[in-house]
């Protein structure tokens, strides 16, 4: 991510804040949903947009980030330090679950995530003392950095503010040498092994990262739900935001928020045009069926997602209305790249 | 330096390598040549850890390297470029060569990850890329580079670790004959500054005769002629794995 685009990021989000004062209490829900559910995609993108580790533990792994954030603030410690401990707890779950990646590959290491998202919902309902089994664990508010924010606006700052910090994060981290190599054990693991690049260590690093990331966003939806239970950590959360990365684009930043967006706000979306026309559980049903036939429409007919269909919209745009003379061997050289990625 | 004894590869049945032995000095650039399936990517691969050799000893610097990943070797000053080259979807073409330096050890990770990479990008351009040609392509997804661009990003990478020896699966096969010659001169160059041994397999002849110190002939496995270019051309032995009876 260059300067430039830092500078966006950070403006789009200092506007965010600007506005949230007026948005009301649904608006600031809303953003901080939304905001929360990027974190999280942007995690699993990591994984698997860019280190091509298939997983489907994640909504496991943000009910580790959840309960660990809410033990953590129910001792009486800051939503910081619960948010930073939720990380590092989830991490290592992360590593755990990605040990099996050093000997299986693709779909057959996905199948293990599976057999890891079942275990840990197990383990949500069986180790009482942590998660109140069944029933829940209630999580007390806590104080953000000392400040009470514990409201819906507060939420969408530290979530805004903590979703800017993690796209900056993971844009450098991918200019790094661990994410050149990310980009390279996803692209071919035999050639980066040939390469000489440390393959399993490489991969654990990925799974530290994404589990990290994973758990404040999971730790985050703790505090602003107030509850962590195991039904909301199953594998349809999983779906969900391997949904939310196809749909966004799988290896594209933006691309985490775009997909987090949109499988947030689809739900919200069909249940107003529901109430409409009176027809709520109907339109709530067809929710699951909408997700899976657009995850097929995205991998036949647009693999890179919402977000490669915006940037080439807005370079249509920019060719047919832009000074022809200086802009055409540019965009002539974008649309020869663009082709040749499809 | 490089010394293998003895060195035996077998997939099943077959021996794809029988017995080879070779000595490699630091700041010599040896040729492995002959015909095709006599062993010499085998060889090659066995030295840079892609397979174990079923026997036999290979050690670099009186290290035992037997069984070392290619990773461990790599930390060690062992590189190698490959015979086919990856076609990689979104790296650029500076984005390999730094995965290639980064193995050798020293991670500027946190570095990069806090002021960013330019003033490196332009020092690794001037040292590496401009030398092969490839300055102007450095911003270039690799898949969207030449046959021969490729090749060269692939030497580039493996000498971005600034290896003390570098096995070179036949570098120019597939290129053409001028940027043939001008990567082989690159890689004497490289040798001249550096000062490490280079083993390098090719079937050109006329690159290999103008580029190596020294020539070592494979056939079937094993090594038949070791010795100067020209004595090669004119070895019995030799003519009669190339030319037949």
């Amino acid at each position: 991510m260059s300067l430039r685009q830092i500078i966006i990021l950070i403006t789009v989000a200092l506007a965010v804040m600007v506005v949230l004062p007026g948005l009301g209490r649904y608006g600031a829900y809303i953003v901080y949903v939304v905001a929360i559910a990027s974190i999280g995609a942007l995690a699993l993108n990591l994984l698997i947009g860019y280190c091509g580790q298939i997983s489907f533990c994640h909504g496991g792994l943000l009910g580790v980030g959840a309960y660990a954030a809410g033990n953590i603030g129910n001792a009486g410690q800051d939503m910081v330090v619960a948010l930073v401990g939720a990380g590092i707890v989830t991490a290592f779950v992360s590593v755990m679950i990605g040990l099996p990646a050093l000997r299986l590959r693709g779909l057959y290491f996905a199948i293990s995530t599976l057999a890891a998202q079942f275990i840990l919902e197990y383990l949500f309902r069986l180790i009482e003392p942590w998660t109140h089994g069944v029933s829940g664990l209630l999580i007390q508010p806590a104080p953000f950095f000392g400040l009470d924010l514990s409201n819906d606006r507060g939420y969408a700052a530290i979530a805004v503010g903590l979703l800017v910090m993690s796209l900056i994060a993971v844009s450098r981290l991918l200019r790094t040498d661990l994410g050149r190599r990310f980009i390279l054990i996803r692209d071919s693991e035999i050639v980066a092994r040939g390469m000489g690049v440390n393959v399993a260590r490489t991969k654990l690093w990925a799974f530290a990262i994404s589990g990290f990331l994973a758990g404040m966003s999971g730790g985050l939806l703790a505090f602003t739900s107030r509850i962590a239970a195991p039904e909301a950590f199953e594998i349809a959360l999983s779906v969900d935001y391997v949904a939310m990365i196809i749909v966004g684009g799988l290896g594209s930043l933006p691309g985490a928020v775009i997909g987090a967006g949109f499988v947030v706000l689809l739900p919200e979306v069909a249940q107003r045009i529901g109430e409409t026309f009176g027809a709520a559980t109907q339109t709530a049903a067809l929710r699951e069926m909408v997700f899976g036939l657009l995850i097929i429409l995205f991998l036949i007919h647009e693999p890179r997602g919402l977000n490669s269909l915006a940037s080439r919209a807005v370079r249509r745009l920019r060719r047919t209305s832009g000074p022809l003379s200086n802009n055409k061997r540019s965009s002539a050289s974008d649309l020869e790249m663009t082709q040749a990625r499809l | 330096m490089l010394k293998a004894r003895d060195v035996t590869v077998r997939f099943g049945g077959v021996v794809a390598v029988g017995g080879m032995s070779i000595d490699v000095h630091a700041g010599e650039i040896v040729g492995l040549i002959g015909p095709n399936g006599a062993g010499k990517t085998t060889f090659i691969n066995a030295v840079s850890g892609t397979y174990v050799p079923t026997q036999g000893t290979i050690s670099w610097r009186d290290e035992d390297i037997v069984g070392h990943s290619p990773s461990r070797l790599a930390r060690i000053g062992v590189g190698r470029t490959f015979q086919n080259v990856a076609s990689l979807n979104d790296l650029t073409v500076l984005d390999v060569v730094k995965v290639g330096r980064s193995v050798h050890g020293h991670s500027r990770g946190l570095r990069e990850f806090l002021c960013g990479s330019r003033a490196d990008d332009e020092a690794l351009t001037e040292r590496l890329l401009e030398p092969l040609g490839l300055a102007d392509h450095r911003h270039s997804p690799l898949q969207m580079l030449s046959y021969g661009h490729r090749k060269a990003v692939d030497i580039a990478r493996a000498l971005a670790s600034e290896p003390d020896l570098l096995l070179l699966d036949e570098p120019v096969a597939g290129v053409a004959p001028a940027e043939a010659f001008a990567l082989a001169g690159f890689v004497k160059q490289v040798r001249d500054l550096l000062g490490c041994a280079v083993v390098m397999v090719e079937h050109k002849m006329d690159v290999v005769m103008s580029t190596c110190d020294r020539v070592v002939v494979m056939a079937e496995g094993c090594k038949i002629f070791d010795g100067s270019g020209e004595a090669a051309q004119s070895d019995a032995e030799v003519r009669r794995v190339y030319l037949g009876d």
